[in-house]
């Protein structure tokens, strides 16, 4: 690809464009469809912020932390409540694959691997709180929990417990959902990247 | 005459970014206000790409390379951007996409772009109203978008766009999503439409022929050839792999002419080569 | 989310005395439910909260979409029951003893109550839930002065989801008209999201492209625009809107205070 250096732009856009705008909702519905995919496949994994991701890669961190924190908002009040609190992990996974797209963290298989560690560790550092407020520490998952029941019973720290648990459900999703994405994104038509990328 | 009363076209190339070829190329044509133009050819041939200029798409929405003039009734895209959006209607080529993902009802779809100029409620259900009649919805009006089937929901793009009362409608290709009775049922109203400038987008050749005033075919991203329907499918070259409409290939292989020894494209004017036949 | 039935809604018929309770005071409720259940440790209170709650959504409407949420949260507190009543860290009383297993009086009341504060949560949720249509939402919202732009942002989803869930169906029908292979291994199934999704993630974006052009032709942005009404007729939103503020601002203020309290 040709370096435009006329049109560079900053990745820090505040001001959601009308192609922003019809982004969001999108990676929304696609956050709730590849969650449903998941589910109905049986995967271990969420998969449920892939449509964060790409928002994220097509229009920046501010749209990838926008179309976060309506996918939980959206979700707590028509599905699952609890999960609105959450919106702030989402959001912390929009700025950092933002963040990392734009730095050119997202250009191989290998880098694709350590952004996807780097957002894991991001997510469970904003939900680790979160899950001890509501839940005691505990994710909901039964083999995250399991961990943490362990951990717990030999008196390790319920903060490191609660971590632990939450690290490791987040690193294998975060991994799928990044490669996923990226070679998603692999795929997106020129103009479609484009389009989204447009200061208009 | 008058520049407001045209719709003016010069030297029109646009290529997009990133793009190696240009997508129109030297497009040059004049139109008179209240004309219906026909547009055809072949996939890839620069249809969407004409219709996003006329529209005015291209260069406010979507960036691309452009240069040469476009003028529609006196206003330019870039300098009278609002004035010439106001005196366009646009069908885009995707009737989901079209629709504002917004709206409750098909009512409240119509009335969106009236209720974006903050007009009065009373206006609005009236002009709704009289819109969905035209279009065959009155029984839809309080359906949800969502639930129409894929050519109601092209007859409710279309309704979308004539609803501003526009000067000029670009449709591209409004009927692909229609039943044949649907589509015999858009034709004939586009046959009523009046004071407007039509410019549609179709592979229904027959049909075109009946409502177009003017045929453009364009090939490779060039307007190759314009002019009246009879005129331009009576000097269709083969190479450009054209159909022509089903009239002017019955009547050659009829050998039924009109007087001036030019074959029929419409079916009254198959009626007349035939009595003239006969 | 896809349910039909939260879209439309049933403006049609009777209207109900909650639809006399517009969406942003039901909303600043569930804040105020949230922080009451936090400010307490209280058992007897957060019952009273729960019942409180749980008359309200009795006296509403009943809905599947709430007993799934409790369903869900319901065994993630049998969970938490288990795991704190045996292993919390302030652990000392035992309560009772399951064939040798003890459980502890401290870790079991500490799970009650983090457990019904998700409750009150929920019950409180599930009342806006069952009593509020997503259109009614979109429309008091850009009436209550934010933006078109705004509102569709947050509230879009719910109009196009139906339609991108229409098309991932067409989308994997096809890819069993074209034969896939039974996926056993993890990677295997991982992989095999990957033709469903990729179509589908280009196809529901060249939707918003289109969409996007769409909506700047037809003059979302005019400043002219003057939303249409609602069909609903609110009561009291004013005085609703200000006492709960002023509850939430209390509440939030007073954990605040015993907390600097606490520091010194």
């Amino acid at each position: 690809m040709k370096s435009e250096p006329i049109n560079r732009t900053s990745m820090w856009k505040f001001k959601l464009s009308a192609a922003t705008m019809t982004l969001i909702p999108a990676a929304v519905g696609i956050n709730y469809v590849a969650k449903a995919l998941a589910e109905g496949l049986k995967l271990p994994v969420w998969l449920g912020s892939l449509g964060t991701f790409l928002a994220s890669m097509l229009a920046g961190p501010v749209a990838g932390a926008v179309s976060g924190f309506i996918n939980n908002v959206i979700y707590g009040l028509t599905l699952s409540p609890i999960s609105t609190v959450y919106a702030i992990t989402s959001i912390g996974i929009g700025i950092a694959v933002g963040i990392l797209h734009a730095k050119g963290w997202f250009s191989s298989i290998r880098k694709v691997f350590i952004s996807a560690i780097i957002i894991a560790i991001v997510s469970a550092v904003i939900s680790t709180p979160l899950n001890v407020i509501f839940w005691g520490g505990q994710t909901g998952i039964a083999w995250g929990d399991s961990l943490f029941a362990l951990m717990v019973a030999n008196h390790a720290p319920v903060w490191l417990a609660s971590f632990t648990d939450e690290f490791v459900l987040d690193i294998l999703d975060k991994v799928c959902v990044a490669y996923l994405a990226f070679f998603i994104y692999r795929q997106l038509p020129q103009r479609m990247v484009r389009f989204f990328r447009d200061d208009k | 005459m008058d520049e407001d009363k045209r719709i003016i076209l010069k030297d029109i190339n646009v290529r997009y970014r990133g793009a190696d070829d240009f997508q129109l190329k030297h497009v040059n044509a004049t139109v008179t206000a209240g004309k219906i133009i026909g547009i055809i050819g072949n996939s890839h041939s620069g249809k969407s790409t004409l219709c996003r200029v006329l529209g005015g798409v291209i260069p406010n929405i979507i960036s691309a390379e452009i240069d040469g003039t476009c003028n529609l009734l006196g206003y330019s895209p870039k300098d009278d951007w609002q004035a010439f959006n106001a005196s366009t209607g646009v069908v885009l080529q995707n009737p989901a996409g079209q629709l504002s993902g917004l709206a409750d009802t098909v009512a409240d779809e119509l009335a969106f772009d009236l209720v974006n100029q903050g007009l009065p409620a009373s206006f609005i259900n009236k002009r709704v109203a009289n819109v969905a009649a035209q279009m065959g919805l009155t029984a839809q009006l309080g359906q949800s978008p969502e639930s129409l089937s894929g050519g109601q929901m092209q007859r409710l793009a279309i309704g979308t766009a004539i609803v501003t009362q526009p000067k000029i409608l670009i449709m591209d290709d409004p009927t692909s999503e229609m039943d044949p009775v649907g589509r015999k049922q858009f034709f004939g109203w586009l046959d009523t439409v009046q004071d407007t400038t039509v410019f549609i987008v179709s592979s229904e050749i027959d049909d075109l022929c009946e409502v177009a005033d003017s045929i453009w075919i364009l090939k490779d991203g060039e307007l190759i050839v314009h002019g009246s329907p009879e005129k331009v499918f009576n000097h269709l070259s083969a190479q450009w792999r054209i159909p022509e409409p089903t009239a002017y290939q019955l009547a050659q292989r009829m050998n039924w002419r009109l007087d001036d020894n030019r074959y029929p494209v419409t079916s009254a004017e198959l009626k007349e080569a035939f009595d003239a036949q006969n | 989310m896809t349910d039909q039935n939260m879209l439309t809604g049933e403006t049609v018929g009777k209207s109900k005395w909650y639809n006399a309770i517009d969406p942003v005071t039901k909303l600043l409720f569930i804040l105020d439910m949230a922080l009451l259940s936090f400010a307490s440790t209280n058992l007897v209170i957060e019952g009273g909260l729960i019942a409180m709650a749980l008359v309200l959504l009795l006296f509403s409407k009943v809905s599947s979409t709430t007993f799934k949420a409790l369903g869900f949260s319901l065994f993630l507190i049998f969970t938490m029951l288990v795991i704190q009543g045996l292993f919390y860290s302030q652990n000392q009383t035992v309560l009772f003893s399951i064939i040798g297993i003890h459980f502890y009086k401290e870790g079991l009341l500490y799970a009650t109550i983090l457990g019904s504060r998700v409750l009150v949560i929920i019950l409180a949720s599930g009342f806006f839930m069952v009593t509020t249509t997503i259109s009614e939402n979109a429309k008091y919202l850009e009436q209550s002065g934010l933006s078109y732009k705004t509102v569709y942002v947050l509230m879009s989803v719910c109009y196009i989801l139906p339609e991108i869930m229409a098309n991932m169906r067409k989308i994997q029908q096809a890819q069993r008209v074209r034969g896939t292979n039974p996926q056993k291994t993890f990677i295997q199934k991982l992989r095999s999201v990957l033709p469903v999704l990729i179509p589908l993630v280009i196809k529901t974006l060249d939707q918003s492209m289109t969409r996007s052009i769409s909506l700047q032709l037809r003059g979302f942005d005019n400043p002219k625009r003057k939303a249409l009404k609602g069909n609903n007729h609110y009561r009291l939103a004013s005085v609703g809107h200000y006492g709960l503020t002023i509850i939430a601002v209390i509440l939030i203020g007073w954990k605040l205070w015993t907390k600097i309290n606490g520091l010194f």
